[in-house]
């Protein structure tokens, strides 16, 4: 059906005619368009109820009938008054009803509220060595982790990502009634139905808020968050939730996992509120371009493949992953560079996923890039998968958010690298225009 | 005489319908509808809480499906005997429960075809007229009809499924509501009692360990349809969350 228009008075009587006439008995005749319905007791409290509901429904006007005068006549005249009206009001919000928007609109993409959430058993490296038969000191050693985040009996990908959802929800000062599209990252929720309509409705978010899943790995969030802006920049979609929830430990409690591999992963969930901004709005983080692609010479380096009998077929080979991640990092930063014509010394923090903690230190050191200005969540909860880009990119909100109040202008990078090697990258500007240009 | 440990107070009309648990065996319980001699509901005063255990006098009953709990008495007498809060929902999980929306009421849930979002059930299929459910999360939403507000919540349980727009009947939270709407001196109470309702409470209900809803089915009207109603939705309303407002 196509959306409905202010001016289409004759469509806007005849929906809430059918409407009328679903309510009524069978042999009732529609009553007149000035007809008080309930005074007149043509129908009860109940139908009057099931009449707003499908107007909601049908029109996409929020809260529809939430509030109606008192003395207001409850009749179809009325009815399609105060839809004429609704539409109006949605319209002049966002351009057009049910239809792009205005290409001449300076629509931006903004963080407003970020949340994360751990599995709540902590493992130290020394357990983690034990449990996946390892020498004494490799997790540690080797890669840098002191401890794991692994997911309580009663947690899924699901429970965790309700959990930072509710978080950056709660930041954001929005509730799940306003949100429009759902986009969901998990490589280990592989079931249907899918982690997108799993939190769709745990969460309770309106039935008409759109819900997909994106692959990617650990670059899914950065997918999401691509995905997401889309769905953004057209004018009926206004806020989007983007979770990225991962529990690496049971998907690799398999057999044919090396334990050098399985021993590097957590679990958790890590969640963003984007919500269109006008562009001459200040202070939220603006979502700038996104960087994507794959660099296939390098995609032996790594392969997780479901066998036939529940196993896993792992091919892990460490060191050439190790070399192409941090190669693929350093080329993200400076494509990153180009794209927003700013230095990586201008920038404030780098989100950055983490294959293991050594090899950003690795990657700091070969970009010359200050560690203080990398959040690490991998030395204390491990490689999260998706979910470590977006953890990091948490903390580097906050930890802008709380520091130097004064600044006109902060800059984030973030980039991941996936098996494949997919990676991916992008930038978010934080402009004050309450803030004279130093 | 039969005991009983009423469970649901619902609105019905201008009377309550009321739902009691007997003992089944030793460690189940099933729901019984103790009705007054020649009618559905009970009229006020109605002194009875949920969780008051009462003694009733049976007489002889005609059922119809889906109501095949009904039982009507000559009245109830409190035994001064009352089960907290807590002691209730362990009795109710040892009721009819159902952990997903087909068993709800052993007969497939029909969606509205009218444009919104309520279920609906043949009452011939209908195995009963009441039933259990965990629930993971729950949401309200407020809209102002001719007899003053109507509330209506959706449920998500704990199967992943949702029960969207299912009318509030329980007499607790509906008297709470609007205690609430007095306590909001603005012209259009609506919107923040939405948002008090799905912010502040809905914290309360998630953080219980008694979370629990009972899902009812009203009488059958000509149309053969009956929709689904939230008969109870434990923790019950609590006098002390008006202050949070």
């Amino acid at each position: 059906m196509p959306a409905l228009q202010p001016r289409d008075e004759s469509a806007i009587r005849e929906l809430i005619r059918k409407l009328v006439a679903r309510e009524l008995p069978p042999a009732d005749s529609l009553p007149g368009d000035g007809q008080d319905l309930v005074k007149t007791g043509v129908i009860d409290s109940m139908g009057w109820v099931g009449i707003l509901s499908g107007i909601e429904e049908a029109t996409a006007i929020r809260n529809f009938g939430a509030s109606w005068p008192e003395g207001r006549p409850q009749s179809i005249r009325a009815l399609a008054s105060a839809v004429h009206k609704g539409l109006g009001e949605s319209k002049s919000r966002s351009g057009t009803v049910g239809s792009r928007g205005d290409a001449s609109r300076d629509i931006a993409v903004s963080v407003a509220g970020w949340g994360y959430s751990l599995g709540a058993r902590r493992l130290g490296a020394a357990e983690v060595e034990e449990e996946c038969g390892l020498p004494a000191g490799t997790i540690l050693g080797r890669a840098g982790i002191q401890s794991v985040s692994r997911a309580a009996g009663d947690e899924t990908e699901t429970s965790l990502g309700v959990r930072a959802a509710e978080l950056a929800l709660e930041k954001a000062e929005l509730g799940p009634e306003d949100v429009d599209v759902l986009v969901a990252t998990s490589a280990t929720s592989l079931g249907f139905p899918s982690l997108a309509a799993l939190l769709h409705s745990r969460l309770l978010v309106p039935e008409s808020c759109a819900a997909l899943d994106v692959g990617g790995a650990c670059v899914g969030i950065i997918h999401a968050f691509a995905a997401a802006q889309g769905w953004l920049g057209g004018s009926r979609h206004r806020v989007a939730l983007i979770v990225a929830s991962e529990v690496n430990s049971r998907a690799l409690a398999r057999p044919g996992v090396p334990g050098e591999f399985r021993g590097l992963f957590g679990d958790g969930a890590s969640a963003f509120v984007l919500r269109q901004t006008e562009d001459s709005a200040p202070a939220h983080f603006r979502w700038g371009d996104i960087l994507s692609g794959c660099a296939g010479a390098h995609s032996s380096a790594l392969s997780v493949i479901p066998g036939a009998t529940g196993n896993l077929d792992v091919i892990f080979r460490g060191e050439q992953l190790a070399t192409a991640a941090v190669s693929s990092l350093c080329q993200i930063v400076e494509r990153l560079e180009r794209l927003s014509g700013k230095s990586r010394t201008q920038v404030d923090c780098f989100a950055l996923h983490e294959p293991n903690p050594r090899l950003v230190e690795i990657f700091a050191a070969r970009a010359g890039i200050p560690m203080e200005k990398i959040p690490r969540i991998a030395q204390t909860a491990g490689n999260l998968g998706s979910v470590t880009c977006g953890v990091n990119l948490c903390a580097a909100l906050s930890r802008l958010e709380e520091a130097d109040p004064q600044s006109r202008e902060r800059l984030i990078f973030t980039a991941a690298v996936a098996p494949g090697l997919l990676w991916a990258g992008a930038y978010l500007q934080q402009i004050n225009h309450d803030k004279p240009i130093s | 005489m039969p005991e009983l440990v009423l469970s649901d107070i619902t609105v019905m009309g201008q009377g309550y319908c009321v739902i009691g648990l007997e003992k089944a065996a030793a460690e189940a319980y099933r729901s019984v509808r103790p009705m007054p001699p020649r009618a559905f509901a009970w009229r006020e005063p109605f002194p009875f809480r949920r969780g008051d255990s009462v003694r009733f006098d049976p007489v002889p009953t005609t059922v119809s499906r889906p109501h095949v709990e009904d039982q009507q008495s000559r009245g109830l007498i409190h035994t001064r005997h009352s089960l907290s809060e807590q002691e209730l929902v362990e009795c109710l999980r040892r009721a009819e429960v159902s952990r997903n929306l087909s068993d709800l009421f052993g007969c497939p849930l029909q969606a509205s075809d009218r444009g919104g979002r309520a279920f609906w059930v043949n009452p011939a299929e209908a195995k009963r007229s009441v039933c259990g459910c965990e629930y993971d999360n729950v949401r309200f939403r407020v809209f102002a009809d001719p007899e003053g507000l109507s509330l209506r919540a959706e449920i998500s349980l704990c199967s992943g499924e949702r029960i969207s727009s299912v009318p509030v009947v329980d007499r607790e939270w509906r008297r709470f509501v609007a205690r609430l709407v007095g306590r909001i001196q603005r012209v259009d109470p609506l919107p923040l009692l939405g948002r008090f309702l799905n912010r502040s409470i809905a914290l309360k209900l998630l953080a219980a360990p008694s979370r629990f809803a009972r899902i009812g089915l009203p009488r059958p009207k000509a149309d053969q349809q009956c929709w689904l109603m939230l008969d109870s939705l434990f923790p019950q309303p609590n006098e002390s969350w008006l202050d949070l407002l």
